[in-house]
């Protein structure tokens, strides 16, 4: 699906990455984690052909980035990105049919309008499509932008690729899982999810694979079991913590501080 | 969510009709006995039925003129409303980032050092070299602006205004410079220039305006979906397939070329650009797929009434339009100011 050998990439002399290899394939949910100024969203940024130069080493369903027809290559992936412009003064519907615009020319289709309303009720955004978009709070902005992501990869297209950036910041408890719930779910439909998320629980609640950076490297990548160890975290962050297991899921609970 | 663009669409190439019906009729010129339309209607058939006088006024003086208005309204507007969305910002029209001024200095300067030239060049570009001058000082000042604003990805409006008062003091100061090198025929045109005018409507005039803007519009009008795009970042316009660089390197050349039409024929009309994407974004917000194809029959419609109260209100004499669009431009602009002070 997406693989890259050795990125590395630096900006003004700066080194952000050094070296990275990263491999993802379908039905996977990678989650990539660290402390600030790791080298995340640089990563996300490389892996979404964002930084036009050195993406040369990256592989998406086998063809390079500029191998692919831009238009064809919105059907297959989409970004969520952590900065928005926030003035946009537009309706709620009008934000998120922008993630139709790679299928229709000028006039929106039945089917198109029929995915916009899909996304935005399994995003819980359907009572705001009239609202205008700049009187929503932080977290409802965000949710409309991951229902226009989500818009966006509506599609008989067989194996998609979606990165998010914090996608979960501002919202709350039941909408971040929310969200997560919906992204594994596209996951496991034979899809790539890619995010960079803080909160490692979650990230050890629905990740398949946890990428783990510090200082523009992989520290360690693997199911949440195997990276998400004291020993690592303890690493990672430089700050104490313990691990339990989580009685009905299994997978690894942090709790930070001695 | 109905598409209602093509009701819009509809009404207001009607109400621009009804506009052009009245302006044709207005005018110091009062008509012997037969109507507007029958003198058109003799024209388009040629039977000679109506007094020559008539078929005159009708075909080679209002009927031009309402038409170039049309144009250059049009033209204007659309500009405005392009710029305005690559640029992110309601302020960024031609006449205020210097593109307009840019335009006019070099038509200046090729209508009073152009006589040297004219006679190495053979006579079918002699009418064009204005209309050339124009686009290459639009181009120009454009791109220089843009150069100077930018950096780092992003585009500072603020910048570009303030280069915008640069380039106009610069145009300003050259243009006064050319009055004392220009003979008598070549003030006259100056003048001309500097208050805009659309009295100098030909047909030949309104042909080059026609291609210019079907040649523009072509691709320009339904460019209204990358523009929205564009609201949301431009990396962000780029993952939904639209090609953002090509788009912002044609819509500067193209807006260059259309100003510098406009320019070329008409002399700095203001605030046209900055008026109608104004009043269009109350009504429809800031969606451009209705507001730029709407911009198109607005700004025809401004430009319209603007032309047929200037050459009306104080007859026998005629007002510089120009006079009447900066006396609509000039609150609006401060109303944009008012408004969007916080994200200035």
């Amino acid at each position: 699906m997406v693989k890259g050998h050795k990125i590395s990439y630096s900006h003004k002399s700066y080194s952000i990455l050094k070296g990275v290899d990263v491999s993802v394939e379908y039905g996977e949910m990678l989650v990539i984690v660290g402390p600030n100024g790791a080298g995340k969203s640089t990563l996300l940024n490389v892996l979404a052909n964002e930084l036009s130069r050195n993406t040369d080493d990256i592989y998406f369903k086998q063809k390079r980035f500029r191998e692919w027809d831009i238009l064809d290559l919105s059907k297959n992936k989409a970004k969520f990105s952590q900065h928005y412009n926030s003035d946009i003064p537009l309706p709620v519907q009008d934000v998120v049919l922008m993630g139709r615009y790679p299928y229709f020319d000028s006039i929106p289709q039945r089917s198109d309008l029929a995915a916009v309303e899909e996304v935005m009720k399994e995003t819980g955004v359907w009572d705001l499509k009239e609202r205008e978009y700049n009187s929503l709070s932080g977290g409802e902005k965000q949710r409309v932008h991951l229902a226009r992501v989500m818009a966006q990869l509506k599609n008989e297209v067989a194996h998609k690729l979606v990165l998010l950036d914090e996608p979960l910041n501002n919202l709350d408890v039941k909408h971040q899982h929310q969200v997560l719930e919906l992204m594994a779910d596209f996951a496991r439909r034979g899809n790539t999810v890619i995010t960079v998320l803080h909160d490692l629980n979650l990230a050890a609640r629905f990740a398949t694979r946890v990428l783990m950076m510090k200082n523009g490297r992989v520290l360690a990548q693997g199911a949440p079991g195997e990276v998400l160890t004291a020993e690592v975290i303890s690493e990672a962050y430089g700050f104490p913590c313990r691990i339990w297991i989580h009685p009905a899921h299994h997978h690894p609970v942090i709790l930070f501080g001695n | 969510m109905k598409n209602k663009l093509p009701f819009y669409l509809l009404a207001s190439f009607l109400v621009l009709l009804v506009l052009a019906g009245v302006s044709l009729h207005m005018g110091v010129y009062r008509f012997e006995e037969s109507s507007v339309w029958k003198i058109t209607g003799s024209i388009l058939s040629g039977d000679g039925s109506v007094p020559a006088t008539d078929a005159y006024i009708i075909g080679k003086v209002r009927m031009p003129r309402v038409v170039m208005a049309v144009l250059v309204g049009s033209i204007l507007a659309v500009s405005g409303t392009c710029l305005q969305g690559i640029f992110k910002n309601p302020l960024a029209t031609p006449d205020l980032i210097g593109v307009t001024s840019g335009a006019t200095l070099m038509a200046a300067i090729t209508i009073v050092l152009g006589e040297s030239v004219r006679q190495v060049i053979p006579e079918a570009l002699h009418f064009s070299l204005v209309s050339m001058g124009a686009f290459l000082g639009a181009l120009g000042a454009i791109s220089l602006v843009y150069t100077i604003a930018s950096g780092n990805g992003k585009t500072n409006v603020v910048v570009m205004l303030l280069a915008g008062v640069a380039i106009s003091s610069l145009g300003f100061a050259l243009v006064g410079f050319m009055t004392y090198l220009a003979k008598d025929d070549q003030l006259r045109d100056l003048t001309f220039w500097n208050l805009g005018s659309l009295g100098g409507a030909t047909w030949t005039k309104n042909g080059i305006l026609a291609v210019v803007m079907l040649g523009t519009y072509s691709y320009l009008i339904t460019k209204g979906k990358a523009l929205n795009a564009m609201m949301l970042g431009e990396k962000d316009a780029e993952h939904l397939g639209i090609r953002v660089e090509k788009i912002k390197r044609l819509t500067v050349l193209f807006t260059a070329l259309m100003v510098g039409t406009a320019v070329a024929f008409s002399g700095s009309i203001g605030f046209v650009g900055l008026i109608i994407p104004y009043i269009l974004r109350l009504l429809f917000s800031s969606n451009y797929t209705l507001i730029l194809p709407l911009s198109a029959v607005w700004g025809a419609i401004l430009l319209l009434a603007a032309d047929t109260v200037s050459r009306t209100i104080v007859a026998p004499s005629e007002l510089p339009i120009g006079i009447l669009t900066a006396l609509l431009g000039a609150p609006v602009f401060m109303a944009i100011l008012i408004r969007y002070k916080k994200s200035m």
